[in-house]
């Protein structure tokens, strides 16, 4: 039986079927790019040796149904090995090793951030979702309690700035017009917080490192931008543009910082003024054991080595967005990488004191370090024509800010004092227009968060000490699977290019 | 390879059923000695240690040490399959992704076997010293637990209180507050019944009701539990399981606000 014997059986029954609009099945039996038409010939033949004379006519009806099902529907195992080769790339690929996976179940996988909201290191979380998914955990908001935390206070108030009573170009201000948005998100989240159990230790900024000063001209810059567009929204009444722009004019100035100081003091909260850079002094904080971790939205936390730092912990409760911690070790563990390497990794990818190099992204910057070890290995062997290196590139400099930044551990003792409630009611109500029951009902909750006895915590009387049974089987799998995951991307990321 | 038959199969569900509620997700290590399990709750306040000896199983191989992180719902869902009289044999091979629990009928007419997919589970364990404690209280499991619960309905802690008197438990909240004393009591019929305290010197200390009550869904595992409190250490509530071993819950005590406290 030749394939063409099939292909007229096949005919007949699907004519039986359509006789009326034959033309539109001949037109649509073969929806098919030409590819998967050859496979059809091959499948027929292959199906059909000498010896298929002797079959019965069981199984011959058997093919032909199968032939059948697989003409209607378009549909066959084999359809998707006849695509041409590189139709599937993309988005689909990356999840492939997910679902080639052995069949055990995975506890939390870390949800990989937007990338367009990320801050200090560009593509980071990302980059770290994708080779160290280990080094994330997402933890709830309530098992912090009784720990001490250190926040990086700028960019809570400019989250502040941004969200909290915001509606297009107004905020929250008070008699005098002045923006208390700061001051409204200061003190709920504090209070938030506190409620948790949870001790914080604002730090704030101090003085920018040079290098950083031409990132900051860029975001002025970008800010007056923003400003002119804005008011041509305004002209033109543009309602979502208004709000988009409105939020990209934020700025914090040092009233901010000091108005939320104040506040802070009169809470009771601890209050730390960094030498430089805020994010530094948290890392330094919690290296030096001073605080269990460092709060942030800025990745740069990592880079300056804060052991334990925390994502979305000043996050409003209704967002029921889960904390995600993120654990310095595990994370060179898994990229297998040094510190000194990581930070290399970090300003490759493009951190706020210098610009990167164009065209090396999180995941080339990630196959150059482990290829090459450091920034100056990769600058003697990478191709020259293909990537620009920017003439003025002060990585070295970038460099020493974050292995030696200019950090403080002179700081007075951490300590959480009783709120001073005539302070807050003569500071918020009278002068920045809160209403006073709800003052009056914040500053309970903090007192009543004080005197409630905290609860102690099982790491604080035994210690952690290695397990010694082995995992049945578990190691050698997953390396494999996450490895060839590896192997794969950074392949195809090094064709694209 | 990992061969465990249990003949009281029953057992198996109960220890179940009594950890299910504080930990979601665990480790259970085999070795030479025995089946055991280590696991924090999720807030790293309470911690269940679970040992069932080698000897108190019918068969019991295991060829090296190794440890399978099961979901405890999942596996509870599995157990559940079982008959309260069959007989059940927890078996892994080397080198698989699953464990398998078979169940047989105590006439060995039926036989289920249900396989789990196991996970990845990277969690502390934790190093317990072996220590002295200040005050031991072995009481009847039934009246602990009603304790617990009727004190719960009042406040949310519990305070522990050991004296010569006996063994205090007191509570306070928004209605108003609560004291039950349980005195030394070993003139009873049944040794199950007896209340027997053995105090060094006197303690004090604070609990959460909330982990209590969690505890005590072990009480089905044994007549007696036996509390063990230190001014400076965790709190041990143990329920022996005859023959085989234990299973102990550790809870660290509320401290108050003025200590100094690890950061």
């Amino acid at each position: 039986m030749s394939h063409s014997t099939v292909f007229s059986h096949l005919w007949n029954c699907r004519s039986a079927y359509h006789r009326q609009n034959r033309l539109d099945i001949a037109a649509a039996s073969f929806p098919l790019p030409s590819s998967s038409r050859c496979s059809l010939q091959s499948a027929t033949r292959a199906a059909s040796p000498p010896a298929l004379k002797s079959e019965t006519r069981g199984f011959k009806m058997g093919l032909r149904v199968w032939l059948l099902w697989w003409r209607w529907t378009g549909v066959s195992p084999r359809r998707e090995n006849t695509q041409p080769t590189g139709w599937s790339k993309g988005g689909k690929n990356r999840n492939s090793s997910r679902f080639l996976a052995p069949l055990r179940l995975r506890r939390r996988p870390p949800r990989a951030a937007a990338v367009g909201d990320e801050m200090g290191i560009k593509g980071l979380t990302k980059l770290l979702a994708d080779n160290a998914p280990k080094a994330m955990k997402e933890q709830k908001f309530e098992s912090y309690f009784g720990r001490k935390i250190a926040v990086d206070a700028s960019m809570s108030i400019y989250q502040f700035l941004i969200v909290v009573g915001r509606t297009g170009m107004e905020t929250l201000t008070n008699e005098a017009g002045e923006v208390t948005s700061h001051l409204q998100g200061m003190f709920n989240r504090t209070i938030r917080l506190l409620e948790a159990g949870i001790k914080p230790v604002y730090v704030f900024d101090g003085k920018p490192p040079d290098l950083k000063k031409q990132e900051l001209a860029k975001r002025y810059s970008k800010r007056e931008d923003a400003t002119k567009e804005l008011t041509e929204a305004v002209e033109e009444g543009d309602k979502d543009a208004i709000e988009k722009l409105s939020k990209r004019t934020v700025k914090v100035t040092r009233q901010h910082n000091d108005d939320c100081k104040k506040l802070l003091r009169l809470m009771g909260v601890p209050v730390v003024e960094a030498p430089c850079e805020a994010e530094a002094e948290c890392a330094a904080l919690c290296t030096n054991d001073k605080v269990y971790a460092v709060a942030s939205e800025d990745m740069d936390s990592l880079t300056f080595g804060a052991p334990r730092f925390l994502r979305h912990l000043m996050d409003p409760s209704s967002k029921k967005i889960p904390v995600m911690e993120f654990d310095v070790a595990k994370v060179l563990e898994e990229l297998e990488l040094t510190m000194d390497q990581f930070i290399d990794l970090c300003i490759l990818c493009g951190c706020d004191y210098c610009d990167s190099i164009k065209g090396i992204g999180g995941q080339t910057a990630l196959k150059l370090i482990r290829q090459h070890g450091s920034i100056e290995s990769i600058l003697e062997n990478l191709n020259k024509d293909r990537y620009q290196i920017p003439e003025d590139w002060p990585y070295q400099e970038a460099r020493r800010l974050f292995k030696e930044p200019d950090v403080t551990l002179d700081i007075p003792e951490l300590k959480w004092t009783a709120p001073d409630e005539e302070g807050l009611i003569s500071f918020l109500v009278k002068d920045n227009g809160f209403n006073e029951d709800r003052v009056t009902k914040a500053i309970e909750k903090i007192k009543s968060a004080k005197n409630k006895s905290s609860q102690g915590r099982l790491e604080s009387f035994f210690k952690p000490v290695v397990s010694t049974s082995a995992p049945l089987k578990r190691k050698e799998t997953s390396e494999k699977t996450t490895k060839a995951a590896a192997n794969k991307k950074t392949k195809a990321g090094g064709k694209k290019k | 390879m990992l061969e465990l038959r249990l003949v009281q199969g029953s057992l198996l569900k109960k220890v179940l059923e009594a950890i299910r509620e504080l930990v979601t997700d665990a480790n259970f290590d085999c070795s030479g000695t025995g089946f055991s399990l280590q696991a924090m709750d999720s807030s790293h306040v309470a911690l269940v240690a679970l040992l069932l000896r080698a000897e108190g199983f019918e068969h019991y191989r295991c060829d090296r040490n190794l440890s399978m992180g099961m979901n405890l719902n999942n596996m509870a869902k599995m157990l559940r399959c079982a008959g309260n009289d069959d007989i059940i044999t927890i078996k892994a091979d080397d080198g698989s992704d699953t464990v398998t629990f078979m169940f047989e009928s105590p006439k060995q007419d039926k036989i289920a076997d249900f396989e789990m997919k196991l996970m990845d589970i990277d969690s502390e364990h934790l190093g317990i010293p072996d220590s002295e404690y200040q005050a031991i209280v072995r009481m009847p499991s039934a009246e602990f637990m009603r304790i617990c619960k009727d004190l719960s309905s009042i406040g949310d802690t519990v305070i522990i209180s050991v004296t010569k008197e006996g063994v205090k438990f007191s509570t306070s909240g928004e209605i108003g507050s609560a004291n039950i004393v349980c005195r030394q009591n070993q003139t009873v019929d049944k040794p199950e019944e007896a209340t027997v305290i053995e105090m060094q010197e006197p303690v004090s200390l604070t609990f959460a009701l909330r982990y209590m009550n969690s505890f005590t869904k072990a009480s089905s595992l044994s007549d007696q539990v036996t509390i063990s409190l230190s001014s400076e250490l965790p709190v041990v509530v143990e329920y022996k399981i005859a023959e085989m071993g234990y299973i102990r819950f550790y809870l660290a005590p509320k401290i108050e606000e003025d200590e100094e406290m690890k950061p």
